[in-house]
């Protein structure tokens, strides 16, 4: 070979693949892989990374109030080892909408000047708002769809009703921005509850941003799946609840936008040019929910249920079974209180092995299993 | 000397504080990396995450950031190259534009002249393409690649001569 044009091939292709790889920015991922690789070494006692814990809300109330901090999206590898501390509960308390102190945060969108379009309106700077704080070890539910329709039918009962989504939650413990972390764990993660999914996957999340009122979340691509609109709208509210529950405030409506711009038809049905607002819990909320023991947990005999629901009469029924040997314990609990959604608990006192544990509601019209969740535990 | 405490002190590692120590300093060009391979930095992202993850938990047998970094970008290359071969799988049954298709701002950004070989790159069969990748972007060497790969150091230079012949020809056809 010789050597002239080959040191200009060598450097052409050296340069353009940095240039190439240069563009990407990864987002940091220190805390998954952390929470990830301890999980890991617990396999012994399977205990799952995404928590499902009781009254864990406590706590962690996360620490929100109007941030300074300003988010160019430089979460690279480098800035990962000092992400900033709960430090941040600044002092201002509503912030100034019209004031745009970040004109010059992201520099490679769309110049303000352009005129929005009529199919897309791009969300002006100003109403962008401000990133939320920075935090470590934030404890944020995270949603998830789960079928409401019954798994086991009760015997001799007709189940007709046809399969309608609900919502269901897990904990998780992020680190970084709560609202933006939990919501790249419902677009790109499995909620560790096989029964549980998310339409929301594919999509990549870009900021959570508040300003008075309205909070937006924007992402750099929104999920491409087409629904029907009644599973679209709990789909959306899956985003909603996800983001006003990480961010500890229900008030505010959510503005979802794409690279800055509103007007999306998501999942081909909702409208997002205007902010969409949290539904009634009652109408997109799973009745019943297990909160623990956690799926797949290892456990001693006595084990004590622990859930949500909001039950006609108060009554909550709950059927366990042994995978392996067959058998069964039958029963019911009540709620605190019927038709809201209050706590229930049981105790059960099981043989070794794999159980199922399901809780579930009773339709009063014909008696069919409704709103089940299930969980799946090993006990030793 | 230096050299000898530095290689002390990070044997004492842990598994968390070496999994700390090698994500800040490698992270970044290891998605990047795997980008390059496949095209779609979510699923590089999510395949170097798997790595790093799979690191710690066999950190007391690696026990040495030289070696764990060896271990990633084996682990990252052999699950972007099977991620490829189901891709070319699945591409042949679906034909479809590439769901990585650059937003027309990233596009704007890259030259043209980047744009021209990386074009020209994905002509490429998946072990050249490879091999370029490691050779230019990972600045490895032959034996180096070699390893990684799990060829022989033979057939990294056979897939380097036929993919530099067939990329000159594309890239001067287009000048």
């Amino acid at each position: 070979m010789n050597e002239n044009p080959n040191d200009s091939f060598d450097e052409l292709m050296r340069r353009a693949m940095h240039e190439e790889a240069d563009r990407v920015e990864p987002t940091d991922s220190l805390p998954e892989i952390q929470a990830r690789a301890r999980a890991q070494r617990r396999t012994t006692s399977r205990r799952p990374w995404v928590l499902t814990a009781g009254a864990a809300v406590v706590g962690t109330a996360a620490v929100i109030g109007a941030f300074t901090v300003l988010d160019n999206n430089t979460n690279t590898a480098g800035d990962s080892g000092v992400a900033a501390g709960p430090s941040t509960t600044s002092s201002a308390s509503a912030l100034p909408s019209s004031t745009a102190p970040q004109a010059g945060t992201s520099p490679s969108q769309a110049p303000l000047t352009e005129p929005p379009t009529a199919q897309a309106t791009t969300v002006p700077k100003d109403r962008r708002g401000t990133p939320e704080p920075m935090g470590r070890g934030t404890l944020v539910p995270v949603y998830w769809l789960g079928d409401k329709a019954a798994v086991t039918p009760a015997p001799g009962a007709t189940t007709k009703a046809t399969p309608k989504v609900r919502l269901y939650r897990t904990w998780a413990k992020v680190s970084g921005r709560p609202a933006v972390e939990a919501v790249r764990i419902m677009t790109s993660k499995q909620s560790g509850d096989p029964d549980y999914y998310s339409l929301w996957r594919g999509a990549e999340i870009n900021t959570v941003t508040r300003s008075s009122g309205t909070v937006t979340v924007d992402f750099k691509r929104l999920p491409t799946t087409k629904l029907n609109p009644e599973t679209a709208d709990v789909a959306a509210q899956q985003l909603i609840y996800t983001v006003q529950g990480a961010l500890d405030d229900s008030s505010q409506q959510v503005q979802i936008t794409q690279n800055g711009e509103a007007g999306a038809r998501l999942f081909g049905q909702v409208d997002t040019s205007t902010p969409l607002s949290r539904a009634q819990a009652a109408n997109v909320q799973a009745l019943v929910w297990i909160t623990s023991p956690a799926q797949g947990q290892l456990t001693k005999s006595m084990v004590t249920v622990e859930g949500t629901a909001a039950a006609y009469e108060a009554t909550v029924n709950y059927q366990a079974m042994n995978l392996k040997t067959r058998e069964v314990r039958k029963g019911y609990t009540n709620t605190k209180e019927g038709q809201k959604f209050t706590p229930f608990a049981f105790n059960l006192k099981l043989t070794p092995g794999p159980w199922q544990i399901e809780a579930f509601l009773i339709s009063p019209a014909d008696g069919s299993t409704t709103d089940v969740d299930s969980k799946t535990i090993e006990v030793r | 000397m230096v050299y000898e405490e530095c290689v002390t002190h990070e044997s004492s590692w842990d598994a968390d504080e070496a999994l700390t120590a090698v994500y800040t300093a490698h992270y970044t060009s290891l998605v990047r990396l795997g980008a390059l391979l496949l095209r779609d930095t979510g699923t590089a992202e999510e395949i170097v995450q798997d790595a790093f993850v799979a690191m710690h938990g066999r950190w007391h047998r690696l026990r040495d950031p030289h070696k764990a970094l060896a271990y990633l970008r084996t682990a990252v290359v052999n699950r972007c190259r099977s991620r490829q071969r189901h891709l070319v799988v699945v591409d042949k049954h679906t034909p479809r534009s590439l769901p990585d298709a650059p937003s027309a701002e990233q596009a704007a950004l890259r030259t043209a002249e980047t744009d021209r070989v990386i074009e020209a790159m994905r002509t490429l069969p998946e072990k050249q393409r490879t091999v370029m990748v490691l050779r230019y972007y990972g600045d490895l060497s032959e034996a180096e690649i070699a390893d990684t790969m799990g060829i022989s150091r033979g057939s990294v230079k056979s897939h380097a001569a036929r993919a530099t012949k067939s990329l000159r020809q594309l890239l001067e056809q287009n000048v």
